[in-house]
């Protein structure tokens, strides 16, 4: 960033938007994919589709409730100021770890994430912490892989890739670290 | 119900035990969350379906097979980075993409790539929410130090992969 963020940026309000955007984004997709369907393929496709999207909602919805549950509880017992006390307070290597833990426990979009490591950064977390944890948060953001991932792709696939992408986050902060040092 | 929801719901009811015994009004404000998420996520997912469905009946056979199929080796698996990185939106667009992919003959380490690049390099996110609100500098860093994860993550994958017994994660 250009200036050292000082006083630290309080959480920003969730914006509405950010659903109300999703919506429209993603019922501009479906009605896009649904008339390429039938223009390409005929009016069966578009049935087959809406069958095959049925199907789907079968799998998923009773997971759904289980993973949502689950994110609320690890939400409830994971409360944000505990996140960046543990980041704050530690460094070397066990400081990576930790802050992998918290980005990967910190649900919601990019509107909650960021401004947290603005935080960070203003309240002395370092480099390679910073990017250990917005790294981890993108990679493995557990809310996601519960609320989406295992849902739409299975567990099998979920484990898969949680587990390639577990060390990721890691390696590149401890790359950061030894990065020439700039102000971040 | 599958095997897996079983499994979560199990998984789902021992966590609830433990912050009950811990904290018992963290359980009130975690099926709170769990409400409110369902609210903002139902929506998305309910329009997100038919897209699902759509693109595998549009993407045809082995049309991914060809392009991220598991003996395309480290060119689909670039091609794969290259391709995630440009898929804009949250979850509930990328999650369909991949899923029609992969029902058309798409590698799931590939598809790990793919998920990976999506994640880390996400040029959408970066130049709508990450440049403006932590700036040009950081953005760099992040990729400096993350371009190389999504190649590193289909590649541990696949290592995973060949230790287990074929056929055990696929479509």
């Amino acid at each position: 960033m250009t200036s050292p963020p000082s006083p630290p940026v309080p959480n920003l309000p969730a914006r509405n938007g950010g659903t109300r955007s999703s919506l429209l984004v993603v019922a501009a997709l479906s009605g896009a994919s649904g008339l390429a369907a039938w223009a390409v393929k005929g009016s069966d496709s578009v049935v087959q589709g809406l069958a095959i999207a049925w199907g789907l909602a079968l799998t998923i919805l009773p997971v759904l409730g289980a993973a949502l549950l689950l994110a609320g509880f690890v939400q409830a017992g994971i409360a944000r100021d505990t996140i960046s006390r543990w980041l704050g307070a530690e460094s070397g290597f066990r400081g990576l770890a930790i802050a992998t833990v918290a980005g990967a426990a910190t649900p919601g979009g990019p509107m909650a994430a960021f401004p947290l490591v603005l935080a960070l950064a203003a309240g002395g977390a370092d480099r390679g912490a910073l990017i250990a944890y917005i790294t981890a948060w993108s990679l493995n953001g557990f809310q996601r892989i519960l609320v989406w991932e295992i849902p739409i792709l299975g567990p099998e696939f979920a484990a898969l890739r949680f587990l390639a992408s577990l060390p990721l986050p890691i390696l590149a902060g401890l790359l950061a670290r030894r990065l020439p040092p700039w102000r971040v | 119900m599958t095997a897996t929801g079983i499994l979560i719901w199990a998984v789902t009811i021992a966590t609830g035990l433990a912050l009950w015994r811990r904290d018992p009004p963290a359980i009130a404000s975690g099926v709170r969350f769990a409400f409110g998420t369902l609210k903002s996520v139902l929506p998305v997912m309910i329009l997100a379906l038919p897209m699902a469905g759509f693109l595998t009946v549009l993407v045809p056979e082995r049309f991914a097979a060809v392009l991220f199929g598991a003996e395309t080796g480290l060119r689909g698996h670039l091609l794969a980075t290259v391709v995630g990185a440009f898929i804009p939106g949250g979850p509930f667009v990328s999650f369909p993409i991949v899923l029609a992919l992969w029902n058309s003959g798409a590698g799931a380490p590939q598809m790990v790539t793919l998920i990976s690049a999506w994640s880390v390099l996400a040029i959408n996110r970066v130049i709508v929410w990450e440049a403006p609100l932590m700036g040009w500098r950081f953005v760099w860093l992040r990729l400096l130090t993350g371009f190389w994860l999504p190649l590193a993550s289909g590649l541990i994958a696949e290592a995973l992969l060949a230790l287990l017994p074929p056929g055990s994660i696929g479509r």
